[in-house]
């Protein structure tokens, strides 16, 4: 439970504040001053012994910290958890046992081609947004992957290039006009899509024309002739997208997606 | 003389095998990598050393649901819909084999990340395997709880049993050769109760019960973990909450590493890198993870039973409510605070209770200690450094489990349940 919440508190991101540097350290099992802890009559080594407590254990960190943090622009709240709510059921009743069915039907690696293969379509508006942010070297690794995935990875279905050292790196336009400092808007809750908000909701829209566009691979054109390709993408989408609705077991999951979406794009801009 | 020699011998053989002595494992030959609790508690063992377990993919499973509260169809809100029913997950042999139950820990559902690996080692060593949330999560307060008011760790396995006997009555056609149940953390503590409970209903005779790292005292266990927030944080100031410099931490562990990577060795990897965290860093970390599921538990608490402490008990919510202002009074209350306005108010309504200390008798691992110490089918795995214990804890299980109490003497709070080696003694234990 606690490590899931450092992997989450791992999708997130922050302002500017300074805090100290510290040395780096060799390794992780010299940490700090735990070596010290000495056992007591019955073997018992009490962790919280050697830590700096607070001393009138009256200290509001944790309530100043979470209010901060739910402080988030949302004036379309009311129409926004409905949708969440129709989110939660069609990916319950409709989307998981598709997706289920599909995992079904096909074995592993064909899976993983079609991953790979959508993610080499994807590559195209990644290259097109790292340019645009500037990023000479992202830009030359993204290009690198496009060729090797392409032409030794036969048009995608393999990927070649992670095993060579470039990973997957990903940028949208919504990442771009934050970069550019576009504010993100009131926080959106899509249909289908999921939690976004504006700045990302246009970002979306153009990642699309320009897909649509570029006609990478024919693709897309091909894909408004077969409404399959493009439902496949679905599929894949949500086969390799982790997050289950409920799965923070918590009535206020509504309020801790909105954080970690909202922290995690933050998060995706500054690096 | 001489016999009486021999009595005084014979006496203190028996009473050295009265008290036969825990097995204490020790550091050196443990070898468990990391020695700080609370690293060791967040990021659990490092992948290289934990065990081979199967895909998800190789496993026949699936989630179920049960209706054991269908009033609460009625009396709940909308917005709770998705936990109308309660879902357990279950993984089927193609054969005959024992079945185990697992139980979650504190605010934790069926699938929490502990109750997956656990799964995936039993099922692979020929279990089927049944994954149950526990009686403090959201979903069984909501669809399986007569009362709703976890803390009471008798009502508690009440609930669980009947929910197991549910699950058993649901799969009549599954094979089972014979029952099994183990639990971590809180869900250990309940898997006690709920032996104890089958020793009188009969229904599952369990074989052999196991108890990872469980409470001993519960309320010195919810007061370590609600003293957690109150760590000293160095680089916490007006300008910057505590969520702000883990955040900015992170920030700039990903810029010098050049890109974002989640994985399994990310963790291990940022306490190596210069944004390491410190001790009490850390520990508001695990801390402010059991906050919110305090916070849930007050809060659904409340509602289900109309109490009025953080939500008016009329207030009308639809799905397009925002449950924000609720979830801000909610955050207030730790398990202090729930233990004393919600469980004991409860506790004494219903069973003419008096004081907190006799609560806790009843609640904590004391309240069955003679049926522990005779039950050897029941063992405890522990660890010296878990941060849920508080002194005399551990002297407590030794005497009452004797060589059925195996110690660790690192792990810090459920950090090790994936070692190699306490899952290949997990093994040992029920296969007998």
């Amino acid at each position: 439970m606690v490590n899931r919440l450092l992997l989450v508190t791992a999708l997130l991101a922050s302002g500017h504040a300074l805090a100290e540097e510290v040395a780096p350290r060799t390794s992780v099992v010299e940490a700090d001053n735990t070596a010290s802890l000495t056992a007591e009559s019955d073997g018992f080594l009490d962790p919280l012994r050697e830590l700096k407590f607070n001393p009138g254990l009256d200290q509001r960190e944790f309530e100043r910290s979470t209010l901060a943090a739910l402080n988030i622009y949302d004036p379309l709240e009311s129409m926004n958890r409905r949708i969440y709510h129709f989110n939660y059921r069609f990916d319950q009743w409709v989307f998981l046992p598709v997706v289920d069915g599909y995992r079904y039907v096909t074995p592993g690696f064909v899976r993983t081609g079609v991953s790979n293969f959508f993610n080499n379509l994807g590559d195209v508006p990644n290259l097109f947004n790292s340019v645009l942010q500037l990023k000479g070297e992202r830009s030359a690794q993204i290009t690198a992957r496009l060729m090797f995935n392409t032409i030794i990875g036969v048009g995608g279905l393999w990927d070649p290039a992670t095993k060579m050292g470039l990973a997957r790196q990903s940028e949208d336009f919504g990442q771009t006009l934050g970069y550019y400092g576009v504010h993100e808007g009131p926080y959106l809750v899509l249909p289908i899509f999921g939690p976004s908000n504006l700045r990302d909701t246009t970002g979306l829209v153009v990642d699309y024309a320009g897909e649509q566009a570029v006609n990478y691979l024919d693709v897309p054109d091909t894909a408004s002739d077969h409404p399959e390709i493009t439902l496949l993408r679905a599929v894949d989408k949500r086969y390799t997208t982790n997050f289950r609705y409920g799965q923070t077991n918590s009535p206020f999951e509504y309020e801790k997606v909105r954080y970690v979406y909202t922290q995690a794009r933050k998060l995706q801009i500054s690096e | 003389m001489f016999r009486s020699l021999r009595l005084v011998a014979l006496l203190g053989g028996l009473l050295m095998a009265a008290a036969a002595s825990a097995r204490d494992i020790d550091a050196a030959s443990y070898g468990y990598p990391l020695t700080n609790p609370f690293e060791a508690t967040i990021a659990t063992t490092p992948p290289e050393q934990r065990p081979t377990l199967p895909e998800d993919d190789e496993i026949d499973q699936s989630d179920y649901s049960l209706t054991l509260r269908p009033e609460r169809e009625f009396t709940l809100p909308d917005n709770f819909w998705a936990v109308k029913k309660l879902r357990y997950r279950l993984a089927k042999q193609d054969h005959e084999a024992p079945l185990i139950f697992l139980i979650a820990g504190t605010g934790a559902p069926y699938s929490s990340s502990i109750n997956e690996y656990l799964k995936k080692l039993f099922y692979q060593a020929g279990y089927h395997v049944v994954q149950l949330s526990s009686p403090t999560s959201y979903d069984f307060m909501s669809a399986a709880s007569r009362f709703a008011t976890p803390g009471v760790s008798r009502e508690d396995a009440e609930d669980l049993y009947r929910v197991m006997q549910a699950v058993r009555a649901q799969h009549p056609r599954l094979p089972v050769s014979e029952y099994y149940l183990s639990g971590y953390s809180l869900g250990a503590l309940d898997a006690a109760f709920v032996s104890h409970l089958d020793e009188t209903r009969r229904s599952f005779n369990f074989k052999r019960v196991l108890l990872l790292n469980p409470p001993v005292n519960l309320y010195t266990s919810i007061s370590n973990l609600d003293k957690l927030v109150q760590t000293r944080v160095k680089g916490i100031d007006r300008g910057t909450t505590f969520y702000e410099l883990m955040l900015e931490k992170l920030t700039r562990y990903f810029q010098d590493k050049g890109y974002i990577d989640l994985n399994e060795a990310l963790l291990y990897d940022f306490q190596k890198s210069r944004q390491h965290l410190s001790n009490e860093q850390m520990a508001m970390l695990i801390g402010t993870s059991f906050r919110f599921s305090a916070a849930d538990i007050a809060f659904t608490s409340d509602l289900i039973n109309r109490r009025g402490l953080i939500i008016p008990p009329k207030y009308p919510i639809t799905e397009g409510s925002s449950l924000t202002p609720f979830f801000k009074r909610a955050l207030q209350c730790d398990f202090d605070c729930y233990l004393t306005e919600q469980v004991i108010p409860m506790w004494r309504a219903r069973t003419d209770g008096n004081s907190l200390l006799q609560l806790i008798d009843q609640v904590s691992l004391y309240g069955l200690e003679d049926y522990l110490h005779n039950s050897p089918k029941i063992a405890v795995m522990h660890n010296a450094d878990d941060l849920i214990l508080g002194p005399g804890d551990i002297g407590f299980l030794r005497r009452v489990f004797g060589d059925r109490l195996t110690l660790y003497p690192h792990g810090g709070h459920c950090g090790n349940l994936n070692y190699r080696v306490n899952s290949d003694a997990m093994l040992e234990f029920f296969r007998g």
